[in-house]
This record gives structure tokens, sequence and C-alpha cells, in this order.
């Protein structure tokens, strides 16, 4: 049972704000807002999603630059007022298609409608962007995506923090197309998030995949759907441990450890031949997640190499290699590294004939940065790096640098190597022939050598 | 709705100041009011629109009330909608104004529409103002048996609203007998979900007065109830099976197959998607099985992959609450997870409030055959940029040392650390090499051998310089230099402002002079006086106390400041079981985060 939903700009302006019990005092956002802002005097650490200031309990999530707030005086279940929120912020975006602060101020009144039948009183009532339908009147004024970056199948998965699934497509489910009917069409996303830590001689030391099923659905008369995947598919491990079971199982198996379903899904024939049936609802939402730690190798491999060039100078190599096929492009490939504190100057030397490449130094926090647009599979890139220091580093300078980090997307690509064998919508006339948009992508979470 | 307090806000140039406006707008709304021209109901909805955005950004629109109830006549369930929030914000405060809206609600509540019957029954109960209270029972009565499932829906909730307002005019209307029936009859399960909502709440508050209440409140909890919910689970929403799952984990089977069966019966819920539901079913099992020991157990093992998939799926946010719990499992039942250590390393975009729980939940796993892989591990983050983690991390390696896990090369790797020269990491560093001494005396000799290479120049956090200073009086017959450090030390008394240091300097300065009085005579005397003089009390009496002591006899003062020491065997732990108990219980909720006991 929450008290109040409130949403803040980054500026820490009221978008929306609705009390549904009157028990939480006046002022409550601007308590909150100041509470995150200045969380620790040097501002280095974030103020956690929960926290309670005077017998009043904050919950927050960041959605879209967006902070989507909760109040509650109970003991709530906090899992349970997080995922509200995280909801909340999909069921709006389902009806306005792009959730920015501008198109949730063009539509506040319509946000406004769907809260009051999300929540009653502080009780979820719904959050099905199905249901809401026939309850919600307003229209939506559609906000043009033109401001953010083209919707190539990777842009689209660089907004928002690291872990919120990307974004299926930027338009309402409610809203018709300009001049005409509805497109009849249905998208579905497999966007597998890696973390691989590599020790400082090219070793894997752990590595993880985090997958989701995503789906969007824009289909008139709810058919039926049938998601099939890899026929040897295997979930869980009979193994006591996770880790340390490699390589047992045939090569070419998709084992994975855990997943979990959405509620629509139907798991009937799941056992027997790893077919998903479900009646997709209206809106975006997770069929299915997954996670996995069998092994898989590594899109990128990464060289990082760091020493003394001489009194208060020392040299940074950083090379990576992409090692998957050559039809396949990586894009908006960041490559950082922290630097001893006490560099003062950074030059950097690219190879010849390199093209999209950026370098920075952020003397801020001391790191260099190495951003390339694109790399092609199978491709080598290296970056040298020139430091002047401010101190002699005594022979420790391994100790004060790094790792190396990497944040990059790559469509058409999956690293577990799960597939959708098809997808299949139940006919509801013969002429019925929906756009069917099946989609991969990996993105790197933590993907970090060692030095 | 309650907006921030105007006064303090920072004026953002895009937001009017407010009164001119409003009285625009009033003048506006009032010429629309008895319009019929075509199109009014446009230009009305932009009004409304305007009013709506200046009560969200915290101008007080209130004075248009008796405008905004004029123009409400209407069809527009768009315009009404609006309407509705407006008056349901300011009733409250108006409470004359919000008699004016009785009417057209009252009228609404029985329109031909389920939908327009149910907006005007919320709002009528969202009204908040207590002499109105006799013009709701009515409508909540006909609501609670409104053919459309809607319509009941929102009375369910308008019950509780009522009770709110007016405790004994809902009990009075038996309101609360007719949700039960409701409840236990309802073909609709959120009507059933909002039942038992309102009733949970209702009879929890009423039980302390009323002995029915707290007879219904038991009831709830019996046997035919729980099992008409759970059989019909899948019915309700993800929301309201968090309910119905909150409800389940208070029940007590009356034996072993009932258990099992309700187990059976939630098994698939932990695939769930929405962790909320995941979690409330967790503590079902939990709990069902306290008894059970070796069930338990299993239960522990049957969690683990579904709450890991949580951590990694979900939301920043999210996964942070996940892993509370998951700290929680972990903190209670350390062996069981000893296998998925690599689970709890430390990434390096995670913010810091997760990382901590990660090496707490790191430092409790280690055992006998993971400690050398989580250490080196931990050592990767001593490192780390950013301190506080670092520090952290430190603290994670003495503890594991203290745990008795191949404290040998633990030791070696503190010792390393020493040898970082980082001022952080030294003195984070010194604190544990001295815990380590007071658990592990043996290796007395290796770490001295360390510690007396640091310069007291480069410790100057008052934790890590009284660790380093008790070391200099433990173990002054080890370390040549002690009486000359602890001299030096003495001289700057007046730059210490640690009361602590201070402290901790008295007694190593005179357990020092005990073993090595020659060298440590001229530091004992100089201290004793600077003691003496110390403006903080207890440094005073402390000084005072050695003062005499020594006076009266140096043997004495030998046993009562230096006496054998026995190795300390296990340090008190911060957290007291039974508070951890009591976290456990409120298993799924804010206490687990907080990591204290939040309900009485």
């Amino acid at each position: 049972m929450i008290s109040q939903f409130f949403v803040l700009s980054q500026r820490g302006d009221n978008i929306v704000f609705r009390d549904y019990r009157g028990e939480v005092p006046k002022g409550s956002a601007e308590i909150f807002f100041r509470k995150v802002k200045f969380w620790k005097e040097d501002g280095e650490e974030e103020a956690p999603p929960v926290f309670n200031v005077d017998a009043v309990n904050y919950f927050h999530v960041k959605v879209a630059g967006l902070l989507f707030v909760a109040t509650t005086r109970v003991n709530v279940s906090p899992s349970l007022v997080l995922e509200l929120l995280q909801r909340i912020a999909r069921v709006i975006k389902d009806y306005l298609g792009v959730l920015n602060e501008d198109s949730l101020r063009k539509n506040f009144v319509l946000v406004y409608e769907l809260l009051d039948e999300v929540i009653d009183f502080g009780y979820v009532q719904t959050t099905s962007t199905e249901v809401l339908k026939s309850y919600v009147f307003n229209e939506p004024i559609v906000v043009e995506a033109a401001r953010l970056p083209t919707l190539g199948p990777a842009a689209m998965f660089m907004q928002g923090t690291k872990k919120m699934p990307g974004t299926a497509v930027t338009k309402s489910v409610v809203a018709n197309e300009p001049g005409g009917r509805k497109r009849e069409e249905i998208f579905v996303d497999i966007i597998e998030k890696i973390s691989v830590t590599f020790s400082s001689s090219g070793y894997i030391l752990t590595s993880e995949i985090d997958g989701t099923i995503q789906m969007k659905s824009y289909l008139t008369g709810n058919p039926e759907i049938r998601l099939a995947l890899n026929e040897d598919l295997s979930i869980g491990r009979d193994g006591r441990s996770i880790y340390g079971y490699s390589s047992s199982a045939g090569a070419g198996t998709v084992i994975l450890d855990d997943c979990n379903f959405h509620e629509s899904v139907h798991l009937d024939s799941f056992d027997v031949d790893r077919t998903l049936t479900l009646v997709a609802p209206d809106g975006e939402f997770p069929v299915m997640n997954y996670r996995m730690t069998q092994e898989f190798k590594p899109p990128f491999r990464i060289n990082a190499l760091i020493e003394e060039a001489g009194s208060l100078r020392a040299e940074v190599i950083l090379k990576i290699r992409a090692d998957f096929s050559s039809s396949i492009t990586a894009n908006t490939v960041l490559v950082q590294m922290p630097v001893p504190t006490y560099t003062t100057r950074v030059s950097f030397e690219l190879e010849p004939g390199a093209v999209g490449n950026t370098t920075d130094f952020r003397e801020a926090n001391k790191r260099i940065e190495w951003g390339l647009k694109k790399v092609v599979g199978g491709s080598e890139h290296t970056l040298r790096a020139k430091l002047t220091l401010s101190q002699e580093s005594h022979g420790n300078i391994m100790r004060e640098a790094g790792p190396v980090s990497m944040t990059f997307a790559i469509p058409m690509y999956n690293a577990s190597r799960l597939q959708v064998r098809y997808l299949q919508i139940e006919k509801k006339t013969k002429t019925h022939n929906p756009y069917r948009w099946v989609r991969y992508v990996t993105q790197a979470n933590s993907y970090v050598a060692r030095i | 709705m309650a907006p921030p307090a105007q006064s303090q806000r920072s004026q953002s140039p895009s937001q009017p100041s407010g009164k001119g406006e409003v009285s625009d707008l009033k003048v506006q709304l009032r010429q629309l009011a008895g319009s019929r021209a075509p199109g009014t109901d446009d230009s009305k909805r932009e009004l409304f629109k305007k009013v709506i955005s200046y009560m969200t950004v915290g101008i007080d629109v209130s004075s248009l009330f008796s405008e905004m109830v004029m123009c409400s006549a209407t069809s527009d369930i768009v315009l009404k909608k609006m309407c509705y929030l407006y008056v349901g914000n300011y009733a409250k405060g108006n409470p004359d104004l919000a008699l004016l809206t009785i009417n057209f609600l009252q009228k609404d509540c029985r329109d031909e529409d389920p939908m327009i019957r149910g907006l005007a029954l919320r709002s009528l109960c969202s009204l908040r103002v207590e002499n109105l209270v006799e013009y709701l029972v009515g409508p909540l009565g006909s609501g609670l048996q409104d053919h459309n499932s809607y319509v009941r829906m929102v009375a369910a909730i308008g019950v509780l609203k009522l009770y709110h307002i007016s405790s004994s005019s809902c009990i009075d209307a038996d309101f609360p007998s007719a949700l039960k029936a409701l409840m236990l009859n309802d073909p609709d399960a959120q009507v059933v979900a909002n039942c038992l909502s309102a009733l949970q709440e209702i009879w929890s508050l009423e039980a302390s007065t009323s002995e029915e209440a707290s007879r219904e409140r038991e009831a709830l909890l019996s046997k035919p109830v729980i099992y008409y919910f759970l059989n019909r689970i899948k019915d309700f929403s993800e929301w309201a099976q968090c309910l119905v799952l909150d409800l389940v984990g208070k029940y007590v089977p009356s034996d072993s197959s009932e258990i099992f069966d309700i187990m059976n019966l939630l098994e698939d819920r932990l695939q769930h998607a929405n962790g909320a539901v995941v979690l409330a079913t967790i503590k079902v099992f939990l709990h069902l099985t306290l008894s059970m020991t070796d069930v338990h157990q299993q239960v522990y093992e049957r969690i683990k992959a579904p709450l890991l998939t949580l951590v990694s799926s979900g939301s920043q946010e999210l996964s942070y609450a996940v892993l509370s719990h998951l700290h929680l499992l972990v903190m209670r039942a350390p062996i069981l997870f000893s296998s998925d250590y690599k689970h709890f390393y430390c990434q390096y975009n995670e913010p810091s409030y997760v990382k901590k729980l990660k090496l707490e939940m790191l430092t409790a796993v280690a055992n006998e055959s993971n400690t050398y892989e989580i250490v080196t591990e931990l050592c990767e983050y001593v490192a780390n940029i950013d301190v506080s983690i670092a520090r952290e991390s430190i603290h994670a390696v003495g503890k594991i040392a203290l745990q008795q896990y191949d404290v040998n090369a633990i030791v070696d790797r503190l010792l390393q650390f020493l040898e970082m020269e980082k001022d952080y990491v030294t003195a984070e560093t010194l604190v544990l090499v001295k815990d380590l001494l007071r658990k592990y005396p043996q290796w007395s000799h290796d770490c001295i051998a360390v510690v007396g290479n640091i310069s007291s120049k480069n410790v100057q956090e008052p934790k890590a310089k009284a660790a380093l200073i008790w070391m200099l009086g433990e173990y002054s017959l080890d370390m040549s230099d002690a009486p000359y450090i602890l001299e030096s030390l003495v001289e700057n008394w007046e730059d210490e402002h640690s009361a602590e240091v201070r402290l901790h300097l008295l007694t190593a300065v005179l357990k020092c002079f005990l073993r090595r009085p020659p060298e440590t005579q001229k530091a004992l005397g100089a201290a004793l006086a600077a003691g003496l003089a110390d403006s903080h009390q207890d440094v005073h009496d402390r000084a005072l106390f050695y003062y005499r002591l020594l006076q009266y006899n140096v043997s004495v003062a030998e046993r009562v400041v230096n006496p054998p020491k026995q190795a300390v065997s296990v340090f008190a732990d911060t957290q007291s079981s039974e508070i951890k108990d009591r976290i456990f219980d409120e298993f799924n909720s804010l206490s687990v985060l907080y990591q204290k006991v939040l309900s009485l």
C-alpha cells in the first residue's frame, strides 16, 4: 500500500503528483529530492532506491532521466513497490509511445487518468495496458522521437540505465497512426546483457548472460502466439555448483541456469518442444527472463598495458579485438580506463587511418576514454596514450591504474545462441498476415579486463 | 493531492507565478459554465488542463472551486475525470464548497454508464470531509451490489475510505460484513482482492477495541478462507497474488501434508517474472517449513536460482531489493551458498550500496575451499577508485582471516596492503592487523616486522593511530624503536585531537615503561604530565590513575596494565541473533532493506 506517487524531473520539478491517502505531510517531494541530491556530502555515493526520512519511506526508480517515486508509512514489500514503479513507467510509455519529460508534461492529464485507475487508495488495481484501455479516455499527444538519435536497432538500447530493457518501438499502443489504420505488427526482441571479467592474463574469471525475450504487440484481437525456442534448450543444472560445470554438456546445447516467465505465458508444451504459448496483451512486456553462466565466446578481447616510460612519464597501450563474424558490426563502443590519480596530461595516438574514433582524458575522475563508433567483426584496434605524471610512481603504476571496462551494443548477435525458431500467430482471417520482427542484440553490462 | 509547499521551492522560469493567471482562469471558466455552444467541451478541456497543471506544480487553485463545479455539468468523461481529480484535491480544505459537488456526484452514481457510476463513487468517497459522510452510505451500499464489477471494485475500496473518514458510520452501516460476503462470493477476482485489502485494514484497526473485529481478523487465517484464496490464486492479478501470498504466509497449517500441498500449489509462482510475487512466495515457503529443518534447507536450494535470476534481470533498483533478501538468507545459512560465491563478486558499474551487500556476502560464505579465490578477488577491489569500497574490501579480508581459514596466506596479503602506501589502505589495514593479533598472537612476529616499518606520520586516522599505538605498547619488546616512536608521539600531545588516541597513548607508554623502563622513563613522565593537564575528563582520570598506581606499587601496576592476555576467540557480533530472527520473520518487507526491525 502506498501513500503518494510522483514523478520528478532531473531538476526536481513535479511533473505529476498524486496523493492517494493524505497521510504523508506536504513537501514530501521536496524532502525526497533534497535527500537524493545531497545523499553524501562528496556526492560520490548514490542514494539507495529505498530510504526513510521522518518515518516516511521513499521508493524511487530512475527511468528515462525521470524519478518515479512512491511514499508510504507502512512496512510494505519493497520489491512490490519498486516493481510497481517500473510498471507504471512502462504503462505510461505504452500509452505515450515515447517516455521523457516532454511527453509526460504534454500528457499529464492522461497520466493522471492512468494513475487513478492503476492505484486506488494506495492499493494496486491493475497495471495491464490491455485492461486500462477500457477505462482511459484521453488521447495521447504523441511526441515525435525526433530529438532522440535515429532508431536503429542498436540506438534503441542506448537510453535508460544499464539494466532497463530496451525499447521495442516508440509508438503508442492506443494512438492511431496519422492517415490510416493501425499497422498489424509484433516485435520480439532478444536482448542479452553480458558480464565478463578477464584476469590480467586474459583468462575469463566470471561470465554471465542476462537475457530477456521482450515482446511488444500491436495486433488486434489478441491472437494466440507460439514462440519456439532452441529444441535442445535445457534449464537448470543438476550439480550443486553452477560454476565448474562448464563443458560437461554436449557442444551446441544452450543451457540456461534459470529463467522466469510473464503471467500470460503457458508452459504446457514447453517441456516437450520448448514452445511458449501466450495470448499477448497489449504493450511491452518481458515474455521470459533468463540467466546463463555456461561458457560462451566473449565478443571482444581486451589487451591493456601500462608501463613507466622514463621519469614522470608512462605509456598505456589499449588493444581490442572483435571476435565475431565480419558480417556483424558493433556500435557505440566505449573503452575506459582509470589512470594514476597523479596523471596531469595525456596525449593520444590512434592508428593511422582510424575513423570514427574519439579519445578523451577525463581530468575530474582521472580516466581515459576511447570511443569507437563502429567496430566490424574480426577487426583489431589499438590506442596508445602517453601520460605525464606529477610524481614518481615507485614501480607501483600497475596498481594505480585499471581495470579497463567496455560498453558496446552488437545488433544481430547473441552470445547465448538462444534463438526464436519460429513465431506463429494464430490466424483470425485468411488475409490476416501481420508483420513480425524478431531482433537480437547483445550489450555489455559489466565487461572488464584487469591489468 | 499534496503539492510541496510553494514557499520553499525555487521557481523555475517555465512555471507561472500564480495569482494573475488564476483570476484569468476564473473569468474564462465563468464564461464557459453556462455555454452550450459547440466546441465548449474542447475549450473546457483546455482550461481544466491548465488548472490541473497549476495544481501539480503547487499553485493554489482552490479559489476556482465553484467555477469548476459549475463547469462539470457535462457528459464528456474526460472533463468529468479532471473535475473529479480537482475536487478530490481541494474538498478537504473547503468542506463548504465540497457540499456543492455532492449533488452532481450522487446523480452520477446513478448514471447508466457503469464507468461513470464507478468514477463518481470513487470521487465521492475521496472527498475526505467528515460532515458529508451521510451522503456516502447510500451510494456505497448500492455500489457494493452493483451488477458491474468495476463499480463493486470501487465500492470495496470506498468502504475503506469511509472507514478512515468516519469509522463509526462505516461500522454502523455494517459494511464490514457486506465486504466479507462479497469477498467470499464475488466472481471478480479484483473485487475479492479489494475486499480483502479493506477488511485487513479495518479489522486490524478495530481489533484493539472490538473483540469481534479481532475474531474476524483471525478468521481470515482459517483453513477454509485460506484454501478459498489459494484455489483461485491464478485468477488474481500479480499484485493481488502478492496480497494473497502475504495472507497465506501467516497461516499455520495443521500438519506436514498440508504444508506440502500448499508448496506444490505455489511452486510455479517461483517462476514468475514479477519479483514481488516470487519474494512473497518465498516467504510462504520459508515460514511454512521453519520447523522442518531438512525441508527448510531444501527450500533454500530451491529458491536460490530464482533469486539470482531476479537479481540480474530486473532494473538496478529491483535487483537491490532482491539482493538484500538474498543477503539475509546468506547471512543466515552461509554454508548453503558457499559454492555460489562467484555470484557475489562486485561488478565495476554497480552502485556502492550493492557492492557493500556483496562484500558482506562474500565474507560470510568464505570457507576452506573458496577462501583463496574470494580473498584474491577482494584484493582486486582494494585498488578500487571508490575509497569506501576499498576500505570495506580490506575489512572483508580481515574478517575472513578472523574466521580462521587459511590465516597464513591472508596475513601475507594484509601485510602487502601496508606496502601499497595509500593512506586509507594503511589505516584500514592497521586496525585489522591489531584485531588479528588479538586473536592470533602467534602471528605477532611477522606482523610486527612490517608494522614496525610504518612511519607514524603517515597514519592520521584516529582508529588506525590507536591501533598502531596499541601494537607499539603491546609488542614493545619486539619493536626496538617502540619507546622512541611513543616518545615522539607524546611530544606532539597538544596536536592530537582524538581523545581515543591519547588514551591509547597513555596506556601504551605505561606498558612500554614496564618492559623497558630506562628507555621509556622520559616519555612516561611527559605523558603523565600531559595527561594530568588534559582537558578531556577520561584522559585526565586515566593519567591520574596510572600516576597513583605507579606511586603505590609498580608490580601492582604491572598486573593491572600488563596482565597476560588470553587470545580472543570470537569477536562479538554487532547484531544479536534475536534481532536477526525477527528480521527474518519480516522477510519481504522494508525491515530487510534497513536491517532493522520495524514492525511491533
